[in-house]
């Protein structure tokens, strides 16, 4: 059964342009697009970007999982909202009524306010 | 209304989203400074009507949207 | 001069309460009143009932847009309670709870006045502090307000999972003892009845399109309709729903949104729920009807509109919540969903009195506790009008407190949010 376990990364907020062309560095790093202006660098311990007014801070306040095929059809299946036509794209919304964030791909990762973490592990039925 | 196209997200159901209120200018006929100060800040429009609004997508990009919306029959016309 | 049967028009209920309604006398409408009053709910009609009553004054006109009580008096929870949270509103409330008690022996028609005492839940530390609150502020009004526990709560309302389903548990509640709900439909009957008998005009499907001004800026004159104008020594706007848009007739701007709430019935309950349950961090209460029905009202839309449909969405979302409190309900059937249009002030009590526009009295804010204020309401605006002076009662809901930076902010007695 997956567990939501603490991401620690960098989260960036800048011109959508610099976002695109960031250099992000660390081991694994999956970049999460929160929003044009916005990313969440997942394992990320600095990045570059060509925005002078960009802000970039550490992040902690966000749990996730890694699913694997079997728990991604399981999370799809509590999603009552279309899934982007891009398939890589970040899906955020409510998974079983929990604001959340799905990533398809590999790996295929769900992402949580730290704060929703037990509820959302409750209603997937993730919890012992 | 029960869903709205988020730019960003696509069309999701309303509990995604939190009503962040009308957005109107001032009336025209309101001259006075105190009387438009007291207007900003108490009166609602509260139009039967066409209203525009915020709303921001909690659940999902966090950002706000401009929603024009039939409030009569509670009918989204336009996301932005 | 046409004298309906009342036992043709009473849909149901015992055989000496159809009698016990009397008949509402349909005049045939003049072009000049004394006073108009517009909108054929509760306030208007009560407003009319007292003029004539206790002032002696008939040459009245109500004029409602639909049939009488077409809007939000038809479409409440018909809950009737007085535990506020600030002195101004509890005694205001409390008044119109004691107008209620004496309303079936004052028009002897029966309302199916009931006492049951309202139930209101807390599920967390936070709400029972605003609970304890409540109860200190009620009881040093003199309202009958106690402070339960886990058991009394379960001592009054045997049905209830204190657990919440696990997600909602109960801490305690507040018990408001006089609490009562009364059949709405039978109020406005009472109070049209009345009213009409003495002389008091009520005039159907007539829709105000405008206002009669004495000029730009000058006094309210009286009313126009697409069946021509109404003149009127003073107008009251007792609208719901479409207030904003009347009072901006009269270039009046309220403080004021309209917001839909959410109401259904289920089948019959045969154990039968003695009390009024409520609760605010759920957003949804629940009272047993007259006919055995479970009446459950919630929360209203937190986007205004004027549509009056109910949404599947509301109704998936009271019907998780107040299963999970009251597990019986899971077995229910849901029979009927409506909406009423709450008119909701910016800091959620009432506007009752003077528009700033001679001639243009206004009774308004009603949202979520309209029903409750009826009596009360009515016999204020009665006195202002007929006095000219505005009773200490209602001084404190004038619509130039938002002006004064005396609003009164009453968010907590909702009921809802």
């Amino acid at each position: 059964m997956p567990a939501l376990e603490p991401l620690v990364g960098r989260r960036v907020i800048g011109d959508p342009d610099a976002l695109d062309a960031a250099i992000w560095s660390g081991r694994d790093v999956v970049v999460l697009r929160l929003a044009p202006d916005e990313a969440f660098g997942i394992g990320a311990t600095a990045v570059e970007l060509d925005d002078e007014h960009a802000i970039d801070e550490s992040e902690a306040g966000f749990v996730g999982a890694v699913l694997s095929t079997a728990d991604l059809a399981d999370v799809i299946a509590r999603v009552d909202w279309s899934l982007p036509s891009d398939p890589s794209a970040l899906a955020q919304g409510k998974v079983a009524g929990v604001p959340a964030k799905l990533l398809i791909g590999d790996p295929s990762l769900l992402v949580t306010h730290a704060a929703y973490a037990g509820e959302l592990a409750d209603r997937l039925g993730w919890s012992s | 209304m029960h869903t709205l196209d988020c730019p960003r997200c696509g069309r999701r159901p309303l509990d995604e989203f939190t009503f962040g209120g009308e957005r109107r200018p001032t009336a025209d006929w309101l001259t006075d400074p105190d009387e438009r100060d007291f207007d900003d800040v108490w009166v609602f429009e509260n139009p039967a009507g066409v209203a525009t609004e915020r709303w921001f997508h909690a659940a999902g990009c966090r950002r706000w949207l401009t929603v024009r919306r039939d409030t009569s029959v509670d009918r989204v016309l336009e996301v932005r | 001069m046409v004298v309906v049967n009342p036992g043709a028009v009473a849909a149901f209920g015992a055989t000496e309460a159809v009698a016990s309604l009397q008949p509402i006398v349909w005049h045939e409408p003049r072009d000049s009143y004394d006073v108009v009053i517009v909108g054929g709910g509760g306030h208007g009609l009560a407003t009319a009932y007292y003029l004539a009553t206790r002032h002696g004054i008939t040459n009245v006109a109500v004029v409602e847009a639909d049939y009488i009580a077409s809007g939000n008096t038809g479409r409440n929870t018909t809950i009737i309670r007085a535990n506020y949270a600030i002195p101004e509103a509890i005694r205001f409330y409390d008044h119109s709870m004691k107008l209620y008690e004496g309303l079936e022996a004052e028009t002897g028609a029966a309302i199916f006045h009931r006492k049951k005492g309202h139930v209101w839940l807390a599920h967390s530390e936070m709400g029972m502090r605003t609970e304890r609150a409540r109860v200190l502020m009620n009881q040093a009004m003199g309202v009958n307000t106690e402070l339960l526990g886990p058991a009394g709560v379960k001592a009054l309302v045997p049905q209830i999972d204190l657990t919440g389903g696990g997600r909602y548990p109960v801490f305690g509640a507040s018990h408001h003892v006089e609490a009562a709900t009364a059949r709405h439909d039978r109020v406005a009957w009472a109070y049209a009845s009345g009213a009409t008998s003495r002389g008091v005009h009520v005039i159907q499907h007539r829709p105000v399109t405008g206002l009669l001004r004495d000029g730009p800026g000058g006094r309210v004159l009286g009313v126009q309709t697409a069946a021509g104008p109404i003149h009127a020594g003073i107008v009251l706007s007792a609208v719901g729903g479409r207030v904003s848009q009347l009072a901006a007739m009269a270039r009046v701007r309220l403080p004021v949104r309209t917001h839909p709430l959410h109401a259904f019935v289920t089948n019959d309950f045969e154990q039968g729920l003695a009390k009024i349950v409520a609760s605010t961090e759920l957003a949804c209460y629940v009272s047993q009807t007259e006919r055995g029905q479970m009446l459950i009202g919630a929360e209203f839309d937190s986007q205004p509109s004027f549509s009056r449909l109910s949404s599947f969405d509301a109704l998936r979302s009271y019907a998780y919540k107040i299963t999970r409190l009251l597990p019986f309900l899971r077995s229910m059937r849901i029979l009927r969903t409506w909406a009423g249009l709450c008119d909701i002030s910016a800091d959620f009590s009432p506007i009752m009195g003077e528009t700033g526009v001679d001639g243009f009295l206004i009774t308004t804010g009603w949202g979520t506790w309209g029903f409750k204020a009826i009596p009360a309401g009515g016999e204020a605006l009665a006195e202002r009008i007929a006095t000219g002076r505005t009773p200490a009662l209602i001084a404190p809901f004038g619509l130039d407190r938002f002006r004064n930076e005396l609003a009164m902010a009453d968010q907590a007695s909702a009921g809802t949010r």
